[in-house]
């Protein structure tokens, strides 16, 4: 992992405020902060490596969530006797 | 549903606004009503009478809004009031004692030093899934909402009736769930996750 083997040196190895900092980077990855979330997360990302770590591991979750958790394929027959329903109402 | 009635569409505008607006959604509704009632004729059943009530309010719905929102909120509600009665869901989850213990520093921290981003690349769509579905409900929907189906904060706060803050904050404890159930996967499966352990 390049974390390890180039960087780690060069950021803080304690976060000084974990349940803050964490819930700003969720909230970035989230897509909630805008343009200044980019600048924020930058100086996060280089010198701080909890922050690091935490924004890689949230990305990755969210990557598996989205490609994993959301192929329940909907029964065809499902829209059809929804259609057939309204036609009886309208 | 509440909004003040703006305005009647016609009939043909209806059916415009049905099938153009409403029915795209459909997998999407489906794959939610299914993580909520983890049985298919419950979804089903769930999404025909989501759709069945938009139809039935749809002077309520204001073109150019939302629609996937909107629809998903007339569902969460219809969940609440219908099927988590008949469902075998535990109780609500009393939030105040799991929000306290979640929210402590200590297991902020722990969710980063000894859950690999690798790990979780590797996982299986099962495990992910099931991490998911071992959620208590309200938790497990707003990271459908979010992470699955992409609804900003101020969307989910629609959809849900509850403030943003209280939106930002479910959620940032429901991943932490998340990740102590996929921490649990990590260990059996023999992925490492304590490698800087001292």
């Amino acid at each position: 992992m390049e974390k390890n083997e180039q960087s780690a040196g060069e950021r803080k190895l304690q976060c000084s405020d974990v349940s803050k900092c964490f819930q700003l980077l969720e909230s970035i990855l989230d897509g909630e902060m805008g343009e200044e979330g980019k600048d924020v997360l930058k100086e996060k990302l280089a010198k701080c490596q909890p922050c690091f770590e935490h924004f890689h591991l949230e990305q990755a979750i969210r990557e598996v969530l989205k490609t994993k958790c959301t192929k329940q394929p909907c029964p065809d027959k499902l829209a059809d006797s929804i259609r057939q329903k309204i036609q009886e109402i309208k | 549903m509440s909004e003040v009635q703006r305005r009647k569409y016609t009939p043909e505008e209806k059916t415009a606004i049905f099938d153009g607006e409403f029915m795209p959604h459909i997998d999407s509704m489906y794959n939610f009503a299914f993580r909520l009632t983890f049985d298919e004729d419950d979804a089903k059943d769930l999404v025909q009478d989501t759709y069945m009530k938009a139809f039935r309010f749809i002077n309520s719905f204001e073109q150019g809004t939302n629609a996937k929102a909107w629809l998903f909120r007339i569902l969460k509600n219809s969940f609440i009031n219908e099927y988590r009665k008949k469902s075998k869901q535990p109780a609500k989850v009393d939030y105040q004692e799991v929000e306290t213990f979640y929210n402590s520093d200590d297991v902020d921290y722990q969710s980063t030093t000894d859950l690999r981003a690798e790990s979780v690349k590797d996982m299986l769509g099962d495990e992910i899934s099931n991490a998911l579905n071992a959620l208590a409900v309200d938790f497990r929907t707003v990271i459908i909402l979010a992470d699955l189906e992409g609804f900003t904060y101020e969307e989910m706060a629609k959809i849900l009736d509850i403030p943003i803050g209280t939106v930002r904050s479910r959620l940032h404890r429901a991943r932490n769930l998340l990740k102590d159930k996929l921490r649990g996967y990590a260990q059996s499966m023999g992925y490492n996750t304590d490698e800087e352990e001292e």
